[in-house]
């Protein structure tokens, strides 16, 4: 059953107009609340100490929210605005007393969490979260806490391998020494990087695909899988071509990381649709 | 937790502007509590203390290069040299900056003024508290005013730095220095070194932090052009000048004023390697003889007493040579070479009656043999294998080194003389200096400066410490000589016990205090302070020499000379090298007041007091977006990338931005793909 209020006193007549609002005004309207998050966010890549990876996640979670706008409900879910409200209040309160990021990853999840209110219900949340905390400069503090455990992995990880494959290799801390040349596995080596655009690729796969966050959470650990995997490879591979001794130029170090990367997203994308199965 | 159980249904009105109301007071108090900018924490940390590689900056608009120029203006009068340093900092980028620059500094000189030119204006630096002065610099910068200041890290070691130099502007540092030029077999040499080599610091050092310097790779030239012109005005001609690093344009020589301008070299930089000039005055005379000053509250002397000449020795005494040789990495290549003809020149040249041995070190040292062995030829012949087969390479811990020399054994009766080559690109010279005082000033200690840039302070340092002498050695032809040179000191010191006074006059604070022994051809050189008449005053030095006692008497009247007010100067310069001597020996910052106390009162640069210019005007609207720019040095000609580390390999990921290009190529590939499909 619809109700129509009609108002007829004049704060009345301003409450219908906020009634009125669309999604998006809404939308800006939280973004903008959260607009120290964002200003500190831009400042850190614009200073340089973070990769401006999180632009192009951003604009996929533009774009998803854009291509739903359509689907959104005029009448929002509360408890996802109650979500919202919690995550916002968390983002605020954060300011306070925890480092920077952690408040904007708040802050993110608290403009996911509107978009989802105004969503159908059993639309998928975790995709749209994905990307919205992936906008975020968060490379460098996952380099900073997780690149180090990544690096000494993929090195006794690669380290194995070229023992099989006949080498002369041994690992020291982050280091190799392969047929007696020390080639370091440093933090531009650890792999990040492609975490990153792994679960980029599968966040944006996820939320056009319309796939539900259990399904998505089910399938997220194998893309995890891919990235080590395709990481050791790719370590393993330009080690071994140090290890000859002859100079190995920048574009081949490019194009193999970029052949790896390549094949590590085709694996994410194929177990974001479902595998064999196909289902998503 | 009853909200969780029953969800809130859909929002009211009421409750979406009370919602909008909620998030205006967040942004409210999100706005209110942010304070702190969005940067970095450690922009205000000091960087490492080793040297390191210029890395090209992408910034855009910034002018990585700021230094333009530094051109020398040497006039030496007499024995004393006045100089004038002027670099040229010009901003070329679209984007204030702050430009630093360490460069070296001779290790005998005073210096004594600063003034900063900017456009048509000129700043006159003031002499300040370290401290305070780095404070009023820092307020200055913040400000954004237009500020210089002048640091000493090591004797001869500086730091400028240069704050808020705006696109376009041209600002002209003059630094005053002045020195002593003490003759060597009559032969007079003025040195002025070009660049700082690449110091290896080791654990934290007692000598402070030596800033970190970046270096251009090996023969990579700097665009920062260098000039230098001296003028040598002498009371009789002046003959025999020549530079044996540089290509010079010598005029009116043979007269009593000469000219000296570098010659057009083509394609060889001249500013990666010290800056040598060597003459002689008609007659190979040396100008000895006192220097009075008479100055406002204090008078001050100089005395340079020409010593006998060396007699051969009468009767061979045993000795026994230990060579201590630096094969680190900044050794690697010309400076080694050098090295190895050196030692062949000195170990080629022992009497069967001597023993030897020797220490190669590095990041750890070995000796030839556990004790010293005697010099015959097969002896020498292993000893020169196993120097030929030198290859530089690792850090220079030369403390551990010393410290094993130390505790080598020594036969009674047998008089032992210490003999280090090394680069001296080491941040430890406190550690040595005190290392030699304490444990081997019982054994003479000669240092070789082997390189076109050598750490002089570490090389005069060591010998004056062990009461040696230094010697540069900065090519393979240079060694046979200079090995010769210390042959001779050894064989037969020309005075010991040399005492000096002063009858009829009150001479005071003299420097130094105790006379070294004169070993090779340089003169005695004493400066102090003096009161009373020196109508019939005359000076007294007293002696050994190799025939027996020596005196020599100087009268004072007449050499009275008012306008030798760089007398004072030099005499603190005197004063200041021995408390900090004194300090490097108690460690600790120990003679802090007296060396703050003589450097304030004499307006000179020293590790406590700085040099401090601060425009009156406000020209930088944004001071906090200027970056502070390091301003690269070349490597020293000779010295190799290896000085700075090796490049190890690396496996990086490809570049972010390709990256991107290819996942997103992927996803959209694949949504393509599926949308074809549907």
């Amino acid at each position: 059953m619809t109700r129509i209020v009609l108002s007829t006193s004049e704060s009345g007549r301003w409450l219908g107009r906020i009634d009125r609002l669309p999604p998006p005004v809404w939308l800006a309207l939280q973004a903008a609340a959260l607009w120290p998050h964002w200003r500190w966010a831009a400042a850190r890549v614009a200073d340089g100490s973070d990769d401006p990876l999180g632009l192009a996640a951003l604009a996929a979670f533009a774009l998803l929210v854009a291509r739903e706008v359509p689907r959104m409900s005029a009448r929002p879910s509360g408890r996802w605005w109650t979500a919202a409200a919690i995550a916002t209040g968390a983002a605020t309160l954060a300011t306070f007393m925890l480092p920077p990021l952690i408040g904007a990853v708040f802050a993110a999840l608290a403009m996911a969490c509107v978009a989802r209110a105004f969503l159908p219900s059993g639309h998928a949340t975790l995709p749209m979260a994905g990307l919205a905390v992936l906008a975020l400069p968060v490379v460098s503090s996952l380099q900073f806490y997780a690149g180090f455990p990544l690096r000494v992995v993929t090195a006794q990880l690669s380290t194995w391998i070229l023992q099989l494959a006949g080498l002369g290799a041994e690992r020291a801390g982050t280091a190799m020494v392969v047929e007696g040349r020390l080639v370091i596995v440093d933090a531009p080596c650890s792999g990040v990087q492609m975490v990153w655009m792994a679960y980029f690729c599968a966040c944006a796969m996820a939320g056009y695909g319309r796939l539900a966050d259990r399904a998505f959470l089910r399938r997220l650990p194998a893309a995890g899988l891919f990235v080590l995997a395709g990481n050791v490879v790719r370590n393993s591979v330009l080690v071994a071509m140090e290890a000859t001794g002859r100079p190995v130029s920048e574009a081949l170090h490019q194009g193999i990381g970029l052949v790896v990367l390549a094949a590590v997203c085709a694996g994410v994308v194929w177990v974001i649709r479902g595998g064999r199965d196909g289902t998503q | 937790m009853r909200l969780f159980l029953h969800p809130p249904g859909p929002l009211s009105q009421i409750g979406r502007v009370l919602w909008c109301a909620a998030i205006a007071v967040f942004a409210a108090v999100l706005s209110l509590v942010w304070t702190s900018p969005a940067r970095a924490d450690d922009s205000e940390a000091r960087k490492a203390e080793s040297p390191y590689f210029q890395v090209n900056s992408s910034e855009p608009g910034t002018d990585r290069l700021p230094l333009k120029s530094t051109t020398v203006d040497v006039r030496i009068a007499g024995v004393i040299a006045d100089v004038t340093v002027v670099q040229r900092y010009r901003n070329e980028g679209q984007r204030p900056i702050e430009a630093r620059y360490v460069f070296p500094g001779s290790t005998q000189s005073a210096v004594y003024a600063m003034n900063v030119r900017l456009g048509d204006r000129l700043l006159t630096a003031r002499i300040k508290e370290k401290q305070a002065a780095r404070v009023e610099y820092e307020a200055a910068k913040k400000e954004g005013r237009t500020t210089a200041l002048l640091e000493q890290h090591r004797p001869n070691v500086f730091e400028m730095n240069v704050a808020n130099i705006l696109p376009g502007d041209d600002v002209r540092v003059e630094l005053h220095y002045t020195e002593l030029l003490t003759p060597t077999d009559a032969r007079y040499g003025f040195v002025f070194p070009t660049v700082v080599g690449p110091r290896y610091a080791g654990a934290p050092s007692a000598g402070g932090a030596m800033p970190a310097v970046p270096y251009l790779k090996e023969g990579e030239a700097t665009p920062a052009t260098f000039d230098i012109q001296v003028s040598i005005d002498a009371p009789v001609s002046v003959k025999e000048v020549t530079s044996s690093s540089h290509d010079v344009r010598v005029d009116n020589v043979g007269t009593q004023h000469v000219k000296v301008a570098l010659a057009p070299t083509g394609s060889r930089p001249a500013n990666n390697r010290d800056f040598l000039l060597d003459y002689r005055l008609a007659g190979d005379r040396i100008e000895t003889g006192l220097m009075l000053f008479r100055g406002g509250d204090e008078n001050y002397f100089l005395g340079l007493i020409e010593p006998p000449k060396a007699a051969p020795s009468r009767s061979i005494n045993p000795r026994d040579y230990v060579f201590v040789v630096d094969i680190s990495g900044s050794m690697h290549g010309y400076p080694l070479e050098t090295a190895k003809v050196l030692l062949q020149n000195l170990i080629g040249s022992l009497r069967p009656s001597d023993t030897f041995n020797v220490m190669l070190f590095s990041g750890s040292n070995s000796m030839l043999s556990p004790t010293s062995v005697p010099a015959t030829r097969a002896n020498i012949d292993k000893a020169m294998d196993t120097i030929r087969a030198m290859g530089g390479g690792g850090s220079t811990e030369i403390v551990p080194a010393l410290k094993r020399l130390a505790a080598l054994p020594k036969a009674d009766g047998v008089s032992r003389s210490v003999i280090v080559v090394t680069d001296g690109y080491v941040n430890v010279e406190s550690e040595v200096f005190q290392l030699v005082r304490q444990h081997l000033s019982h054994q003479n200690v000669f240092a070789f400066g082997i390189g076109s840039s050598v750490n002089r302070h570490l090389i005069e340092g060591l010998a004056r410490a062990g009461m040696g002498e230094a010697f540069i050695v900065t090519k393979p032809a240079e060694a046979a000589a200079q090995a010769e040179r210390l042959r001779k000191m050894i064989d037969s010191p020309v005075l010991t016990h040399v005492k000096l006074r002063f009858e009829g006059l009150d001479a005071y604070d003299v420097e130094p205090a105790q006379q070294p022994d004169v070993l090779g051809g340089r003169p005695v050189v004493v400066f102090g302070k003096w009161k009373g008449d020196t109508t019939h005053a005359k000076l007294v030095v007293d002696g050994r020499s190799g025939d027996g006692p020596y005196r020599i008497e100087m009268a004072t009247a007449g050499h009275e000379d008012n306008t030798s007010s760089a007398l004072r100067l030099l005499w603190a310069r005197q004063r200041i090298a021995a408390l900090s001597d004194q300090e490097a020996l108690e460690g600790g910052s120990t003679q802090k007041e007296a060396i703050t106390a003589l450097g304030l009162q004499h307006g000179l640069l020293t590790q406590y007091t700085s040099f401090i210019a601060v425009d009156k005007i406000v020209r930088n609207p944004n001071p906090a977006l200027s970056p502070s720019v390091d301003q690269p040095s070349p490597l020293p000609e000779g010295v190799s990338n290896l000085s700075i580390g090796a490049e190890v390999p690396s496996t990086p990921e490809p570049s972010a931005w390709l990256a991107l290009l290819v996942v997103v190529g992927v996803v959209g590939a694949t949504l393509a793909t599926r949308r074809r499909k549907a």
